[in-house]
C-alpha cells in the first residue's frame, strides 16, 4: 500500500517559502493532482515527497513509513521531471533501463519490461537513438518510460505531457489513465493544462503561495471552491467578480443587487463580500427559461464578442461609457458571459441578463473564504420585511 | 610608385573587370590578397605552425640523432650523425653507420626499466589518488551550498601558491623518521625510500589543481541530471560516479594527464626521498642521470633512455588527446 501522507510540511529557502505548513493525505491508487500559478511551489511538493529537497518541518509518510530522512531511492517512487533531464551519455535502452540495472535485474528481465515500457509511451525502434537525437516530445516520452518500467509504488510527475503535441497528448492522457487504472499506483501528477486536471484527476490539489488552497474531487473544486482564489483559479476563462456589502435586503454594489436573507447564511449587515458567477452562469433575460432560479434582471451594455464557435464571449460593462479595456482579463464593473453561439447580440447593444442563483456563490471578502455556492430566493411569504423585487438593476 | 598603387586600387575597386595593368609580381600579389585576404590568412597560419612545429620539435629530432651517434663522435653531429652515410646499406649494414644499439644498451648498463616502472607506478597511483578525492571535492565545492564555501576553496589554492621546495624539510624528517604504526607494513618503519614518501607529497601538492579543474566541471552539469540518478536508485556517490563523473570526461581526463605528467616527470621531490638505486623507487630521471659516470658522460645513451621515457606519455596524450582538447578549451556541458 502507498499512501502518501504530509504532515506540516514546510520548505523555506532563504528568503522565500516555497511550500507553507502542507497537510496533505493522499490514499493509495488515487490520482492527485496539483495546480497552481507558476512559482506557487507544486515543484518543491513533489521533490520534497521524491526526497530531492529535505523539509525545513514537517514530515512524510509513504506507505505508513515514515520517509522523511530517507534517501530517493528507498521511497519506492519514480518521478518525471518537469525538465525532462535524460542522461546525455546513455542511449534510449539505457535511460530506460538505468534503475533496473541498478537494481541488478537480470538481462531478460530488463529487455522484457522496457519494450513493454516502450510499446506504451509509442517508442518502439528508437533504442539506440541518443538523447540529443531525439525531439522534445520523443525525450519526454523516454522520461516516462523511464518513470514507469521500475513499477514504482508512487509515480510523481511534474508536467509530463507539457512538450506533447496536442493529439499525442490526448493519447498520452488515456495511456496514463490506463496504466494508473492497470497498475494500481499512486499518482501525483502536476500540470498547466486546466482539461488535464478536469478529465485525470480524482482530486485537485489547488496550491497558492505554497498553501493548499483546497484538495477535492474536479468537480467540487469548479462548483465549490472554497474561497476567491479557487474560484478564479479553476475554470476558463474565469469566475466573474462583483465586490459589494450585505444590506438587509441581500447583495448590494454598484451595479448589481440581489435579494435574498442575510440571516439565511449568518451573514450581518455591512459586511464586505464579493459575488462571483462563472460566465455560463449567466444568461440574457430574454432566455432567462434557462436558469434555472434566476435573479432580478440587471441592465449592461455588451462590448466586446469574442466568438469561439460553440460558444460566444460576451464582455459586458455596467456603465455604458465605460472604456473598454480587455488587457487584463474581466475588469471591476464588467462582467463576461458566455451564450449560445445563435444568439442574436451584437457589439455595444442595451442587454439584460440574469444571474443563475444556484449557481452564484458569495466570498468573504476580507478572507476570501466562501460563504455560499448558491443564493436562495427571498421566500415571499418571509420574516423580516425585505421587499422581494428590491434592486434590479440602476 | 607609391601613386601608382594607389591608382590601382581604385581601379580594383571601381571597375568590375580589372585592367590589364603593368605591375610588378609583388604589387600583383598584394592586389590579390586585398581581394583575397582569406590566402593571407592561411598563409600566416601555415607560417606560425611551421615555426612552432621546428622549434618544438627540433629538440627531438636532435635528441634522436644524438642517440644514434655512437659515443665517441658526438661533436661531429651536423643534422646527422657524421658515421651517417647511407652507402653503408648497400654493403648490407641496415644502421648505416648510425648506433641504435644505444636503446638496448641504455637496458644493458642500468636497470632502466625498472626506474620507468617506478615512475609510471607513482605516477599512476598518484593519478588515481588524486582523482577520486579530486572528485568528491569536487562534488562538494561544485554542487552543494554551505557557509564559508570560498574561503574554504582559497584555502585548497593557497597549497599550490607554495613553492613545492618549502615543505621538502619537514617531509623529508618525516620520512626519514622510524613511525611505529608503519613497522608491521615497512620494515623499518620509515618512509624513506618508499614510493609512499613521493606519492603522499605529489597527491597534496597536484590534488588543487584538479579540484579546481574539476569543480568547475562539475558545477555545469544540470541539477536535474543528479536528482534523475538518485531517484533511478543511485545514492548521490552513485550519481556521482555514474552521471556527473561521465559527462565532465574532458575535465577528468585533463586533471588526469596533466597529473600524470607532473608525476612521471617528478625529479626534485624523488632525488630527496630516495636513493639512486632502481630499487629504491627511484624516478625516471635519476636513471637518465645515471649514465652519467665519474668519469665519462654517455650522452647518446640519455638521450635515447629520454626518448624512451618520454613515449608512454605520448601515447598516454595522443590517447587522450580529444578529451584533453575539448576539456582545454570548452569547460562547458552542452545540453
Ligand atoms: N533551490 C531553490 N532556492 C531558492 N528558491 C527556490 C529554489 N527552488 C525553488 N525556489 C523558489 O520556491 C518557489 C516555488 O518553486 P517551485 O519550483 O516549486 O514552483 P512551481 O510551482 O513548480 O512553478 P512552475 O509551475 O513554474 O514549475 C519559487 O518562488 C522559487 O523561486
Ligand atoms: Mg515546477
Amino acid at each position: 500500500m502507498a499512501d502518501v501522507t504530509l504532515e506540516n510540511i514546510t520548505k523555506r529557502y532563504e528568503d522565500v517559502t516555497a511550500v507553507d505548513d502542507m497537510n496533505l493525505d493522499i490514499k493509495h491508487g488515487e490520482f492527485v493532482t496539483f495546480v497552481g500559478p507558476s512559482g506557487c511551489g507544486k515543484s518543491t511538493t513533489m521533490e520534497t515527497i521524491a526526497g530531492l529537497t529535505t523539509p525545513t518541518e514537517g514530515k512524510v509518510i509513504i506507505g505508513g513509513r515514515d520517509v522523511t530522512n530517507l534517501p530517493p531511492k528507498d521511497r519506492g517512487i519514480s518521478m518525471v521531471f518537469q525538465n525532462i533531464a535524460l542522461f546525455p551519455h546513455m542511449d534510449v535502452y539505457e535511460n530506460i533501463s538505468f534503475g533496473l540495472r541498478l537494481r541488478k535485474y537480470d538481462k531478460d528481465e530488463i529487455d522484457r519490461r522496457v519494450e513493454k515500457a516502450a510499446e506504451v509511451v509509442q517508442l518502439g525502434g528508437m533504442m539506440d537513438r541518443m538523447p540529443d537525437e531525439m525531439s522534445g516530445g520523443q525525450r519526454q516520452r523516454v522520461a516516462i518510460a523511464r518513470a514507469i518500467v521500475r513499477n514504482p509504488d508512487v509515480f510523481l510527475m511534474d508536467e509530463p505531457l507539457a512538450n506533447l503535441d496536442a493529439k499525442l497528448r490526448v493519447h498520452m492522457r488515456t495511456e496514463l489513465q490506463r496504466l494508473h487504472k492497470e497498475l494500481d499506483t499512486t499518482i501525483i501528477y502536476v500540470t498547466h493544462d486546466q482539461a488535464e486536471a478536469m478529465t485525470m484527476s480524482d482530486r485537485i490539489a489547488v496550491i497558492n503561495a505554497g498553501e493548499l488552497q483546497q484538495i477535492d474531487p474536479p468537480l467540487t473544486c469548479y462548483n465549490e471552491p472554497k474561497n476567491l482564489f479557487v474560484a478564479g483559479f479553476i475554470g476558463s476563462p474565469s469566475m466573474n467578480f462583483v465586490e459589494g456589502r450585505i444590506t438587509d435586503n441581500g447583495f448590494e454594489s454598484d451595479d448589481v443587487n440581489i435579494p435574498f436573507e442575510p440571516a439565511a447564511y449568518n451573514l450581518s449587515t455591512g459586511a464586505d463580500v464579493t459575488l462571483g458567477v462563472r460566465p455560463e452562469d449567466v444568461y440574457l433575460s430574454r432566455n432567462s427559461r434557462e436558469a434555472a432560479d434566476p435573479t432580478p434582471p440587471l441592465t449592461a451594455y455588451s462590448d466586446v464578442l469574442e466568438p469561439m464557435g460553440n460558444e460566444i464571449f460576451a464582455y459586458l460593462k455596467f456603465d455604458e461609457e465605460a472604456e473598454s479595456d480587455m488587457e487584463e482579463g474581466v475588469m471591476p464593473g464588467q462582467l463576461l458571459i458566455s451564450v449560445d453561439p445563435d444568439t442574436d447580440i451584437a457589439e455595444d447593444q442595451e442587454v439584460e441578463v440574469v444571474l443563475d442563483r444556484a449557481k452564484t456563490h458569495l466570498f468573504d471578502t476580507t478572507t476570501g473564504n466562501a460563504i455560499t455556492h448558491q443564493i436562495a430566493p427571498v421566500d415571499t411569504a418571509g420574516a423580516s420585511g425585505a421587499d422581494a423585487e428590491v434592486g434590479s438593476g440602476d | 610608385m607609391a601613386a601608382e598603387s594607389h591608382s590601382d586600387t581604385e581601379y580594383g575597386r571601381t571597375g568590375e573587370e580589372e585592367p590589364e595593368l603593368d605591375r610588378g609580381p609583388i604589387e600583383a600579389w598584394a592586389a590579390r590578397s586585398i581581394k583575397n585576404p582569406g590566402r593571407v590568412y592561411k598563409g600566416l597560419f601555415y607560417t606560425a605552425m611551421i615555426a612552432f612545429l621546428l622549434t618544438t620539435l627540433f629538440p627531438f629530432y636532435w635528441l634522436f640523432m644524438v642517440a644514434l651517434t655512437p659515443s665517441g663522435s658526438l661533436q661531429n653531429i651536423i643534422l646527422a650523425p657524421s658515421t651517417f652515410d647511407p652507402t653503408l646499406l648497400a654493403q648490407g649494414d641496415l644502421t648505416m653507420g648510425t648506433n641504435p644499439g644505444a636503446f638496448v644498451e641504455i637496458f644493458e648498463r642500468l636497470p632502466f626499466h625498472r626506474y620507468m616502472f617506478n615512475s609510471f607506478v607513482i605516477a599512476t597511483i598518484t593519478t588515481v589518488i588524486v582523482l577520486i578525492i579530486s572528485s568528491l571535492a569536487g562534488y562538494i565545492f561544485g554542487r552543494l551550498r554551505f557557509r564559508g564555501k570560498s574561503p574554504l576553496m582559497l584555502l585548497v589554492l593557497l597549497v599550490s601558491f607554495f613553492p613545492p621546495a618549502a615543505f621538502f624539510l619537514p617531509l623529508n624528517r618525516l620520512f626519514n623518521r622510524n613511525i611505529g604504526v608503519l613497522e608491521p607494513i615497512l620494515s623499518d618503519g620509515s618512509l624513506y625510500n618508499t614510493p609512499y614518501a613521493m606519492i603522499i607529497p605529489f597527491s597534496a601538492l597536484f590534488m588543487p589543481l584538479s579540484i579546481f579543474i574539476l569543480t568547475t566541471f562539475y558545477s555545469q552539469i544540470p541539477d536535474g541530471l543528479e536528482d534523475a540518478a538518485r531517484i533511478e536508485g543511485t545514492t548521490r556517490l552513485g550519481a556521482l560516479f555514474r552521471v556527473i563523473v561521465p559527462l565532465s570526461a574532458p575535465g577528468v581526463a585533463t586533471a588526469g594527464v596533466l597529473t600524470f605528467i607532473a608525476v612521471y616527470n617528478e625529479y626534485f621531490f624523488s632525488r630527496l626521498m630516495t636513493d639512486p638505486g632502481a630499487d629504491n623507487w627511484a624516478p625516471i630521471v635519476r636513471g637518465i642521470l645515471g649514465y652519467q659516470g665519474q668519469y665519462e658522460t654517455l650522452f647518446n645513451l640519455m638521450a635515447a633512455a629520454s626518448i624512451v621515457g618520454v613515449l608512454p606519455v605520448a601515447i598516454l596524450v595522443v590517447v587522450a588527446q580529444e578529451k584533453i582538447v575539448s576539456g582545454l578549451t570548452a569547460g562547458a556541458l552542452k545540453e
